[in-house]
């Protein structure tokens, strides 16, 4: 099973992704993205970014999703939508299950295990070992070159949020 | 709008599309096109009623997802190259998800259903930015990927295009539905010359926007949006008739004005690489989107249209001024003579 482990952990993301775009309830959608967080986290862990991995607790799950649940409790209904409440929410949800299944059939009974092995094996991310200060990890180097030799992409991105904000304001401030 | 905020999310337009245009990493390509996309939500619900609300929100839909499919196109290309420059993409299934994901930006056949609904739903400003500044972003990836695109499916989109460009736009009389009618169309004849030579694109991308900014201009100076307003515009500004007229006529492709030049040249370009019934066909239905312009210079210019007789005695209010109309009206019908000058675009 170790072998495949993150095959295994790739088809519960989804599957929980088809959970929430199935659209019940914005709190149920909430729960299922806390198991697709922490299943994509167990995904990161098996290339060996333990970093970016704990990244996804901390400022995902911890921080965003902790605010979006607040706010999602504070503009709930009474009776919030479950995924067995509405027909429709249960057929979107059982047709994208089905597509799920049938994938899984697909990448495994057609002897398609190279699918798998190319998901995790190849593309791990590399430990260098510079003789004097230790090994570093090149998922951490990532991280750091993000801020320097990426500066670029950190004022974009930046300034993609606030006018993200921006925007937001001024769509939901009306007349 | 405060001015402030309208201001910088303006410019955060501008800035997305150049960023799209500038990049040579793929993500920041992505990257650009979102903010592109986010920053002019609120420019096209400058007015806030549910039909600028509704036209926003079936912009942001497609365009999300056409983002969506350009992010997994990218990724394929990753996959199977392993570098993330922009050249021409190295594989089949990704360059054919790409191609879809742009035709959706742009609003090429099938993915076009957008276009009218969206441009009918905001104002007349939004509407111009709409249709011209927002498919410089996709046309110049289109440009950068030209020689891996596949054939068939472009082909055949953009021929699709002219077609419901020019069908589509006959039982129109909303002039905002009409633009985007002509802009569908003006997209399919970009298209179909991309694989052969990429610079044409770029000279029809260059005519049309001017066309199609002197079109709105002359819109919003006489601040109409149908066909029966626009013809009372003999009573508002005389002069405007006769430039409505060489303006739509230019559009239409007719020989002595500007419009022509493209079609020209991608029709010698297409008969040059040997498909003859191809550039036939298209000259054929270019016709039908020549019908719907003649058609409004006919209620507007070319006779008086009739009216119920207090329309007949308008109130000369302060016209708007808008400075850069002139130049691009001469722009968009005299530039004919100077075609070999667009060896330049090159």
């Amino acid at each position: 099973m170790m072998t495949y482990i993150v095959f295994i952990l790739s088809v519960i993301f989804v599957v929980s992704f088809v959970g929430f775009s199935s659209k019940p309830s914005p709190i149920y959608g909430g729960l299922v993205l806390i198991v697709s967080g922490g299943v994509g986290c167990g995904i990161i862990m098996n290339f060996g970014g333990s970093f970016l991995g704990l990244m996804v607790f901390l400022i995902y799950l911890g921080g965003m999703l902790v605010v979006f649940g607040y706010t999602t409790a504070m503009a709930t209904e009474q009776y919030p939508e479950v995924w067995v409440s509405n027909t429709t929410v249960m057929g979107v949800f059982l047709l994208g299950l089905l597509m799920e299944v049938m994938l899984v059939l697909y990448v495994l009974k057609g002897e398609e295990v190279g699918v798998v092995f190319k998901f995790s094996g190849v593309g791990d991310w590399a430990i260098y070992d510079t003789g004097d200060s230790g090994v570093f990890s090149e998922e951490i180097m990532g991280v750091a070159a993000l801020y320097s030799y990426g500066a670029w992409v950190v004022i974009v991105t930046g300034w993609s949020l606030l006018v993200g904000v921006l925007v937001i304001l001024e769509v939901t401030r009306g007349d | 709008m405060n001015p402030l905020i309208f201001t910088t999310i303006l410019m955060t337009v501008l800035l997305g599309t150049m960023i799209v245009m500038m990049s040579s990493h793929w993500l920041m390509i992505w990257i650009g096109f979102e903010m592109n996309l986010l920053a002019i939500i609120p420019i096209l619900m400058k007015k806030y009623n549910p039909r600028t609300m509704e036209a926003s929100t079936k912009y942001f839909l497609t365009q999300a997802t056409a983002s969506m499919l350009l992010m997994m196109a990218i990724i394929i290309n990753l996959m199977h190259s392993g570098q993330w420059t922009i050249t021409k993409i190295f594989n089949p299934t990704a360059s054919i998800i790409m191609t879809s994901a742009l035709a959706m930006k742009l609003g090429l056949t099938p993915f076009h259903f957008w276009v009218p609904e969206v441009t009918q739903g905001i104002s007349l400003t939004s509407g111009l930015i709409l249709l011209t500044w927002q498919k410089l972003a996709p046309m110049s990836i289109l440009y950068q990927i030209s020689p891996s695109i596949n054939l068939n499916i472009l082909l055949t989109m953009a021929v699709l295009s002219i077609l419901v460009g020019g069908w589509g736009g006959l039982n129109q009389t909303q002039l905002r539905k009409i633009m985007a009618y002509s802009s569908i169309a003006h997209m399919g004849w970009m298209t179909a010359v991309l694989v052969y030579n990429p610079t044409l694109t770029m000279l029809n991308m260059l005519i049309y926007i001017m066309m199609t900014l002197t079109m709105f201009m002359l819109f919003i100076h006489s601040s109409s949006t149908t066909t029966l307003s626009l013809s009372h515009t003999w009573n508002k500004t005389p002069l405007t008739t006769t430039l409505i007229l060489i303006t739509l006529l230019s559009m239409g492709g007719l020989p002595p004005l500007s419009g022509f030049m493209p079609k020209w040249m991608i029709i010698q370009e297409l008969t040059k690489n040997s498909s003859i019934i191809l550039p036939t066909l298209m000259a054929i239905m270019a016709l039908l989107n020549l019908y719907f312009y003649m058609r409004l210079t006919y209620s507007t210019s070319l006779t008086m249209f009739p009216s119920t007789n207090n329309m007949k005695m308008k109130w000369q209010f302060e016209t708007k001024r808008i400075t850069l109309l002139p130049p691009l009206i001469v722009m968009s019908s005299l530039l004919l003579p100077l075609t070999p000058m667009l060896s330049i675009l090159d």
